[in-house]
């Protein structure tokens, strides 16, 4: 090797040098974007904590527990309200394409402020504890959740494919949005079909 | 008859009060429920606006996470209760997610200053070391250069011709 070569060998070692120990400086000016997405979970399940054993023949006056979950992969500490709502066959469910929520009012609702990365659950108990049944038709008058009661007034005919009067007990998932200062629909929710019985 | 003339005017009037008394009660109450409501929302914002900023400057915040949670869980009893009329109830549990929101606040507040001290020394400290090891390096490099080239111009300049055999 000759001189110049030499030289080029001791510059490139120096900027490398140079380079390691500013590493740290550098980082805190200029921050390293992380390239993950962002995402929430919501799920719900059955009262042993598993996917399974869902409630599904539900009589009046009996209560019924499953767990309400939420997972935060936002990247940042996240506050979520998870709405309880419950419907007919025949009412609207949220719209997926659209990304808006179902416009049934909520009967029940959850607050909760997760670390990135964790998880959050809840016990969900509900009993029918008022409903009649009139031919091919029920009604649920009043629920209870949680041990707080509701007047549903909710009505479903007999449907003969299914052999069944069906309900659905369904979770929607809103996320705090700090630009707009408002909750912001996620775009996901669960739901269990129930089959009342008297 | 005036008697009885009187007597019923003021059955009638009575019959009004109470059934104008009570709505009007019920009224205040939902108002006040309400404003408490919105009260303990405002705060609950705030406090986890604080909280995130608390995050960002890098301390640990799943302590204040998990009292928002207790205030998060009275919040929504409150709104339930509110939606079931029972405005007293909400109210009640409004003002105790106001409280422990003010607290939590006040918590994430002291957090965040401390948090903001410890960046602000972590960055004079990197910034001073930084500088210091880059000049280190800087120097150490042009010594190192200078004794090198010395040394290897004396190794040039100590070499003798070489005589090779059998060349014109």
């Amino acid at each position: 090797m000759n001189l110049e070569e030499y030289r080029t060998v001791f510059a490139v070692t120096s900027l490398l040098l140079t380079l390691i120990v500013a590493a740290p400086i550098i980082r805190m000016l200029i921050p390293i974007p992380t390239q993950t997405e962002q995402f929430s979970e919501l799920w719900i399940l059955g009262p042993d904590h598993t996917a399974r054993d869902h409630p599904f023949n539900v009589r009046v006056n009996e209560t019924h527990r499953i767990f309400v979950g939420v997972g935060n992969h936002m990247g940042y500490p996240a506050y979520y309200m998870v709405l309880v709502k419950f419907r007919n066959r025949t009412q609207p469910l949220p719209d997926s394409l659209s990304s808006m929520p179902s416009p049934l009012p909520p009967i029940y609702e959850f607050r909760a402020f997760i670390s990135d990365g964790a998880t959050w659950e809840a016990p969900l108990n509900f009993a029918f504890l008022e409903v009649s049944r009139l031919g091919d038709s029920f009604l649920v008058r009043q629920m209870s959740i949680n041990d707080v009661v509701f007047s549903v007034n909710c009505t479903s005919d007999w449907d003969s494919e299914i052999s069944g009067f069906y309900y659905q007990l369904f979770l929607e998932l809103y996320l705090y949005d700090t630009l707009l200062h408002e909750f912001r629909y996620e775009n996901r929710f669960v739901g269990i079909w129930l089959n009342a019985t008297t | 008859m005036p008697t009885y003339r009187s007597f019923l005017i003021f059955t009638v009037l009575f019959a009004l009060a109470l059934s104008v008394f009570p709505f009007e009660a019920c009224a205040a109450d939902a108002e006040e429920a309400a404003l408490a409501i919105e009260r303990a929302e405002g705060i609950m914002f705030s406090c986890y606006q604080v909280v995130l900023e608390t995050e960002s400057a890098g301390e640990e915040v799943s302590v204040l996470l998990a009292r928002l949670n207790e205030a998060g869980v009275l919040l929504a009893q409150a709104r339930v209760s509110y939606g079931v009329g029972d405005f007293n109830g909400a109210a009640r549990f409004a003002d105790l997610c106001y409280e422990t929101g003010v607290e939590v606040r006040h918590e994430a507040y002291d957090l965040r200053h401390l948090a903001v001290e410890e960046a602000t020394q972590r960055f004079r400290w990197t910034l001073i070391g930084s500088i210091v090891g880059v000049t280190i390096i800087v120097c150490a490099s042009f010594v190192s250069w200078l004794t090198f080239k010395r040394y290897y111009y004396r190794r040039i300049l100590a070499m003798k011709p070489e005589v090779v055999s059998g060349e014109s």
